[in-house]
């Protein structure tokens, strides 16, 4: 066995996950229930469960871990179940009421298509923070930081009184306008902190130009509470976490997944970025991957139970998604930009009773599979029942056998539910199935690449999670992907991801810069200017939050990022900045080109108007140390022909009207090099390849799998 | 589709509104139940304290119930019978015509209200229990409106495939 090398924690709500990952890239699973009071107790239980797959203990591994990233869903159920800090506000007078109404879409965030349209059913959460702990103060900010009204101090002292009055924990300033003029925010903080400090209470205070100065009043309003309410209380976690992963012989500092697709440390400033790291891990790993493979455009596919879930790496980087949502509210927090839609494969099928057609989801079994799982007191059909009546997966193997699945249970209800009311045999039925989902899942991934100006056959297809490989065939047929890789590790590959996530901090500040085409060289000057003083001021952020971990000037790589827009236009770009510091009207040429030419690449060159003039509405730093990352596993190449042991035998598999004998094979066992035809599937622990008719696939000396569309 | 049936307690909880948010959503956002109507109108049937079998619901208080002689009439839930259901039920009942600016401003805060010369407010009310029935804003001219004149037999025929309720022998 090889040095355990890094330590992935996946904490939910139930189940704490850990993923231990060994210089191979092998990686076990171990699994716990959750200590909510004591997170760390869940953690030890689970490495202990991983490491004794090892035959080993943590005592003996984890002075070998160099690096361990945590990522958890406690914020978020804090959030979900309304249960944070008590929060006070302060607003503008005369907003009160801002929080507590919401932006309208709020009523339907995470809704499905059918809801969003359906306007009955919009409904808006109970607030973070109740209207009786909001509280206004007068003054007026423009939009380009001009003071219109003066901040009235003496309000402000029986404000934040009767805040403490109500015995809030924490307090929230949010003024309009407030990320282009700090200083009344700034002003409110100092008081309520000399006011706090006078009666001897603790209460922490957040004014959101400290926390996120960024535009949308909302947005920042939002996250800023968040922060307070949900992110506050998870320090502790985080603190006791360390420690015990210290006192058991590790030497790292533990990272927690952040949104934009790095990980931060524990001791971050800002902790409501860590809110939304589940999802996106795989997206990280394959960015990572990709990056090792040299590949530069890539879709990212990831189907489990509940959703299939997609994401686009293109010229190398992660899309970002500025103002993203969680929890149903609006957010200012770069996102790592992932589409998802409820169809997985515990998605319910079932038959529209007004219309007799057949609809998928959007709600889900889950986990719990769906009929054929005996245990699971599920009774509608499932998309997993239809695989397990075509024989798509074996009901004796799967999950490793730990569930039993009933290939009858799934027969019947398939028959009953969706077979006879439609007037179809039972397989034909559930092969219908599986057809519609891959017919949906392939629309949106084209859909989803096409709407952002690109081909699919500009793009390498990754698919992963436990239920893509499954239908990757089905959902890349005809697209024309350059090429489709199925990692052999995809069922952890989230994990993996979380493992091979760089120790990075993202800064954004919005700017409000507008040039006009033909804007002279003083203005221009001024205004890269203050492009440059927002990047340090930035870079002065980063470098801050890196000292925490005794990192130092020399360590830390950084990259400069700047948001351009035509002026009047409504959305702007994030790109990369082909300079490394504004010194003179060059770069600023050099800076309208990038932009040009990403627009173009998004949009087209025919749309270009720079008769509008540019605005500059945003400035991001990103730094980066080196931190270990996995190995991705190299071994050497066999031949096409698969080892005997890797064959489990022949299966009848229905495909497309007729039974097929398949290969079976389990995907473990295959070696790199070798080429699998159709019909074959290739079994693993927790995910399944399908190569139907029409396909083959070849394994890779990374252990990666390339399926291949064959040309008729 | 086990999952798509409700009884009539939540059927009942649904008139009552009294359903958790989570349960009225779940409910709005599946399709809808094929035996609703059955349901529902049991659960009508169950709320109201004479025997006239429902037909149909027509409002927030009335019916058009079947009577012994094989008549159906509109009939409201406190038990008063209005006419025939294919005539215009409104014009047996109480009504009340908002169609100057001190009744509107009962209503709506000053200046916010229709103007009387252009729109006015129609309340029925029953004569019996006093229930707003119905309220219609119109032209001061404009004629009682018939909201709805159903085909009953063709409903319950073609549509929901259910044979018409019988007043019970007694």
């Amino acid at each position: 066995m090889a040095k355990s090398q890094i330590l992935a924690i996946d904490a939910g709500g139930t189940m704490t996950d850990t993923f231990i990952i060994d210089e191979k890239g092998e990686f076990v699973v171990g699994k716990a229930q959750t200590t909510p009071k004591d997170e760390h107790i869940g953690l030890m239980n689970s490495s202990r469960d991983a490491l004794e797959q090892w035959d080993t203990t943590v005592d003996k591994e984890f002075p070998n871990l160099l690096a361990g990233v945590y990522s958890g869903t406690a914020m978020l159920n804090r959030l979900v179940s309304r249960v944070g800090l008590r929060v006070g506000l302060v607003l503008n007078k005369g907003t009160e009421d801002m929080h507590r109404m919401g932006r309208g879409l709020q009523s339907f965030l995470g809704y499905s298509y059918s809801d969003r349209v359906h306007i009955n059913t919009h409904h808006f959460d109970e607030p973070l923070v109740p209207r009786k702990w909001t509280v206004g103060v007068t003054e007026r900010v423009d939009m380009f930081g001009n003071v219109v009204i003066p901040l009235y101090e003496h309000e402000v002292e029986g404000a934040i009184q009767k805040l403490i009055d109500e015995d809030v924990e924490a307090i929230v300033i949010s003024l309009l306008h407030s990320y282009t003029y700090p200083d009344h925010e700034r002003k409110i903080r100092d008081i309520a902190t000399r006011m706090i400090n006078e009666q001897n209470k603790n209460i922490k205070i957040f004014a959101t130009a400290d926390y996120y100065p960024v535009r949308k009043e909302s947005h920042r309003t939002n996250t800023t509470i968040v922060e307070a309410y949900a992110a506050e209380p998870s320090r502790e976690t985080l603190a006791n976490l360390d420690k015990a992963l210290r006192e058991s012989g590790t030497d790292f500092n533990l990272r927690i997944m952040a949104s934009h697709g790095g990980t931060i440390s524990i001791e971050a400033n800002e902790l409501a970025r860590t809110c939304v790291s589940g999802p996106i891990g795989g997206m990280v790993g394959a960015k990572y991957l990709s990056d090792n493979l040299g590949i530069k455009n890539v879709a990212c596919s990831d189907i489990g139970g509940t959703s299939f879930d997609i994401g686009l790496i293109t010229q190398g980087d992660l899309d970002i998604e500025s103002s993203p949502d969680m929890a149903r509210l609006v957010l200012s927090l770069p996102l790592v930009s992932m589409d998802t839609t409820g169809a997985g494969t515990g998605s319910y099928v079932r038959i529209d009773p007004n219309y007799g057609n057949l609809t998928l989801g959007p709600d889900s079994a889950g986990s719990l599979v769906g009929v054929c799982n005996p245990d699971s007191g599920i009774e509608t059909v499932t998309v997993s029942d239809c695989h397990v009546v075509l024989g798509l997966i074996n009901p004796d193997n799967f999950i490793g056998g730990t569930i039993k699945l009933s290939r009858e249970k799934a027969y019947q209800a398939v028959k009953e539910q969706v077979a006879d009311p439609l007037g179809l045999t039972v397989e034909d039925a559930a092969f219908g199935v599986t057809e519609l989902l891959e017919s949906q899942l392939k629309n949106y991934l084209e859909s989803m690449i096409l709407g952002k100006g690109f081909s699919p056959s500009q793009y390498a297809c990754f698919s992963y999670g436990g239920g893509g490989p499954l239908h990757t065939a089905g959902y890349t047929k005809g697209l024309g992907f350059e090429d489709i890789l199925i990692p052999a590790w995809a069922a952890g590959f989230s994990a993996f991801g979380c493992g091979a996530a760089d120790f990075e901090y993202r800064y954004d500040k919005t700017l409000d810069l507008n040039l006009a085409e033909k804007a002279t060289e003083q203005e221009i000057l001024a205004a890269g200017k203050e492009l440059q003083a927002a990047w340090d001021e930035l870079k002065g952020h980063v470098g801050d939050e890196f000292k925490k971990n005794e990192y130092t000037g020399d360590d830390v790589k950084y990259r400069l990022f700047f948001r351009m827009q035509y002026q009047g236009q409504l959305n702007d770009l994030e790109i990369e900045a082909p300079i490394s510091a504004f010194k003179g009207v060059s770069d600023y040429n050099t800076l309208v080109k990038a932009f040009e030419d990403m627009y173009t690449r998004v949009y087209a060159k025919s749309a270009l108007s720079p008769e509008l003039g540019y605005s500059i509405t945003g400035a991001i730093v990103r730094g980066v140390v080196d931190v270990p990352l996995p190995k991705i596993p190299q071994e050497p190449l066999s031949s096409p022909k698969p080892p005997e042991v890797a064959f489990l035998g022949k299966r009848s598999v229905y495909w497309d009207g007729e039974w097929i004998q398949a290969d079976i094979y389990e995907m473990e066992k295959l070696l790199p090099g070798n080429k699998i035809g159709s019909l074959s599937i290739i079994e693993s622990t927790a995910t399944t390849l399908v190569i139907p008719p029409g396909f083959e696939t070849y394994l890779d000396e990374n252990r990666i799998f390339h399926l291949k569309e064959l040309n008729k | 589709m086990a999952d798509y049936k409700y009884d009539h307690k939540v059927i009942n909880e649904l008139v009552e509104g009294t359903l958790e948010w989570y349960q009225l959503k779940n409910m709005m956002s599946s399709h809808k139940d094929a035996d609703r109507f059955k349901v529902y109108r049991e659960v009508m049937q169950e709320r109201v304290s004479w025997d006239d079998p429902i037909l149909l619901p027509l409002g927030l208080h009335l019916y058009i119930v079947l009577k012994e002689n094989g008549d159906r009439i509109v009939k409201c839930d406190c038990g008063h019978e209005f006419c025939d259901y294919q005539e215009n039920w409104k014009v047996h009942a109480n009504i009340f015509v908002r169609d100057d600016e001190e009744k509107m401003n009962e209503i709506y805060p000053v200046l916010m209200a229709p103007d009387p010369e252009w729109q006015v407010i129609r309340e029925y009310y029953c004569p019996s229990c006093a229930a707003q029935l119905e309220v219609e804003a119109v032209t001061p001219w404009y004629p009682v409106i018939h909201d709805f004149e159903p085909d009953i037999d063709t409903f319950y025929k073609d549509w929901v495939k259910l044979p018409l309720p019988e007043v019970k022998s007694k």
